[in-house]
């Protein structure tokens, strides 16, 4: 997967997103051990210090946790993870039906136009 | 780090001369070849364009020796190179002596090959003997005997030929400390060091002779009537005088290298 | 090693022929960190960096590196791409690899030569059968191949292409070892802003901003560029 990256807003907030994604779509399952810093920043190839940021703040919101010396891990609590994954679909779904608010269409409409989508 | 340094220079050297080196010996095989065969006249025409090719190759090897001496010096501290020369892990004394080393060496390679063209192109027993009994005839004149006057020879060549490469280095330094690298100035600030060192030995040389008048002697008269002594005392005298005028400039060279460079 | 500053600066001034190119220069820099060293075409960086690494003498003023004058001591620690190829181009890139084995401890041959590999660049070949991108890519190639304490690198990007420009950029990341520093100067902040930690203006011979990156532009609500662009308008 290729990232890329805003320049306008902070890299380690952008980054922040990538982990939560990562972590609601269960790429880093629960109570798993998260790569090391160093992996992580190879893999979005940026500073090491701006993942550790990144990972900071994902660690101040209990989404992982730090086991001394042995690394990060992600949080046991599952329902922090459902929680956030609810944040995150409840938000697209809502920037959806915006959408389609603009252009007319109301919400019967626009589930129509969703169960037409191939999967 | 010095020995890794001179590695290098030693390395380029060879690269750059290893050419006019076997050249040189090439055409020395040649022309004796080509004429110690029957005598017709191509064989004969051979045999000179042979020699002068010979010739040739021992001038290049002479001048090449010490142009791409200074070149060397001048590309790795001042041009380009320079970029790597002076961030390498080690000193600007390093650096100098590295050089200096290196032409030192040079000097005796090439002067030693010269020696082996000519053995090779023009070696007999003839010729040998021609050459000891015009040494000989001076030497006696001189009342010494012939190790030392061909020491003294040797000494006295490489000395000049030092005090040339020694003018040079300082002239590349200065002419860059003042004129930011122009080579035209690097070049006249060479000749003017030069000059001055000449002129410096002679003036010396010429103010002993005040105090002694052997030695004035040889200033005075133009005759072969050379005062053996008087051929010593000068001898060892300018010998002296081109140490100490090496020494200082290589002093000279030294501190202004370490005061640092201003690498365009 | 942690507490001391890697590099410090203190009111450098650097003048030539009687015109001042840096004025008053302070600075300093830990360890651990990518720093842009950002400014136009002639602001000062590239006599900055000289100064640094020893190729042009302060006309005032003082550099330490780990709390040393520039020196052979410093000169061990500190590995420097400039912006021109400086090798000996007699040289094939093999010799050029024993070179840096002979001169710097901490060069790492091996290492040199399998990134070499993965960029496709024959280790036979002489420097001067190569073109000139080739070459700087072997000078990046040795320059981050040593464990430096601070590595300085003067315009990496000029003029290469985007793939290549990520390939580079990914060398950076990888290889330089936790505690030292990276210093990149640029004149084109867009293509590296995103890998930088701190960033430094230089205009006319003056710094005139140091700072923390994601925090300039969380304050100014802007990319590091566009920052630029609009304290410069160039």
């Amino acid at each position: 997967m290729e990232f890329t990256f805003d320049n306008n807003i902070p890299i380690y907030i952008q980054l922040l997103e990538y982990m939560k994604i990562y972590l609601i779509s269960g790429v880093f399952k629960c109570g798993e051990k998260l790569p090391s810093v160093r992996e992580l920043s190879g893999l979005f190839k940026v500073n090491p210090n701006t993942m550790q940021k990144a990972l900071a703040e994902l660690e101040s919101t209990s989404l992982i946790y730090t086991e001394r010396t042995y690394g990060k891990y992600v949080t046991e609590d599952r329902e922090l993870i459902e929680k956030l994954k609810d944040e995150y679909a409840n938000t697209l779904a809502k920037s959806y039906f915006e959408g389609m608010k603009r252009i007319g269409l109301g919400k019967a409409d626009s589930i129509k136009y969703l169960e037409g989508i191939d999967e | 780090m010095l020995i890794k340094l001179l590695k290098y220079d030693l390395k380029y050297m060879l690269k750059n001369m290893s050419a006019f080196y076997i050249l040189s010996v090439f055409f020395a095989i040649t022309t004796r070849i080509f004429f110690n065969i029957e005598q017709s006249v191509i064989v004969k025409i051979i045999g000179q364009i042979s020699l002068g090719c010979m010739i040739s190759m021992i001038v290049s090897v002479l001048i090449n020796t010490m142009m791409r001496s200074w070149v060397r010096f001048r590309s790795s501290l001042y041009k380009d190179e320079a970029y790597l020369t002076h961030t390498l892990p080690v000193t600007k004394n390093e650096l100098y002596n590295s050089k200096f080393i290196l032409t030192f060496i040079f000097f005796f390679v090439s002067f030693a090959v010269i020696l082996l063209s000519l053995f090779i192109a023009y070696y007999s027993k003839a010729a040998w003997q021609a050459i000891t009994d015009y040494i000989k005839v001076i030497t006696t004149g001189l009342n010494m005997s012939t190790f030392f006057f061909v020491l003294i020879a040797l000494i006295v060549i490489f000395l000049e030929v030092f005090n040339a490469i020694q003018c040079g280095f300082l002239g590349i330094i200065l002419g860059h400390k003042m004129n930011s690298g122009k080579v035209g100035f690097s070049v006249l600030f060479g000749f003017i060091v030069y000059l001055v060192a000449q002129t410096l030995v002679l003036g010396l040389v010429f103010i002993y002779a005040l105090f002694d008048n052997t030695v004035m002697g040889l200033f005075k008269t133009a005759t072969v009537n050379i005062d053996v002594n008087a051929f010593k005392v000068l001898a060892i005298l300018s010998s002296a005088l081109y140490i100490a005028i090496i020494t200082v400039m290589r002093i000279i060279c030294k501190k202004i290298l370490n005061r640092g460079v201003d690498i365009e | 090693m942690n507490n001391m500053e890697l590099l410090e600066i203190k009111n450098l001034r650097k003048t030539f022929d009687g015109k001042e190119i840096l004025k008053d220069i302070n600075l300093s820099i830990t360890g651990g960190k990518i720093i842009g060293l950002l400014g136009k075409n002639g602001a000062g960086k590239t006599t900055l960096i000289k100064l640094i690494n020893d190729l042009l003498t302060p006309t005032d003023g003082e550099i330490l590196i780990n709390g040393k004058k520039i020196g052979v001591q410093t000169k061990k620690v500190v590995s420097y791409l400039p912006e021109r190829t400086y090798l000996n181009k007699q040289m094939r890139v093999s010799e050029v690899i024993d070179y840096f084995s002979d001169f710097y401890d901490n060069f790492n041959a091996d290492k040199a030569k399998r990134i070499l590999e993965d960029l496709d660049l024959d280790t036979d070949s002489r420097l001067s059968k190569m073109s000139k991108g080739m070459q700087e890519k072997v000078q990046l190639v040795l320059v981050m191949s040593r464990s430096a304490d601070l590595y300085i690198l003067d315009e990496p990007l000029g003029g290469v292409d985007p793939a290549t420009r990520d390939y580079i950029l990914d060398t950076i990341l990888s290889n330089f070892n936790e505690n030292a520093s990276v210093i990149i100067s640029t004149h084109l902040i867009s293509d590296i802003e995103r890998i930088l930690d701190e960033v430094i203006f230089i205009d006319k011979g003056r710094i005139i901003l140091q700072s923390d990156a994601d925090k300039l532009r969380k304050s100014e609500n802007a990319s590091i560029d566009e920052i630029f662009r609009r304290m410069f308008r160039c």
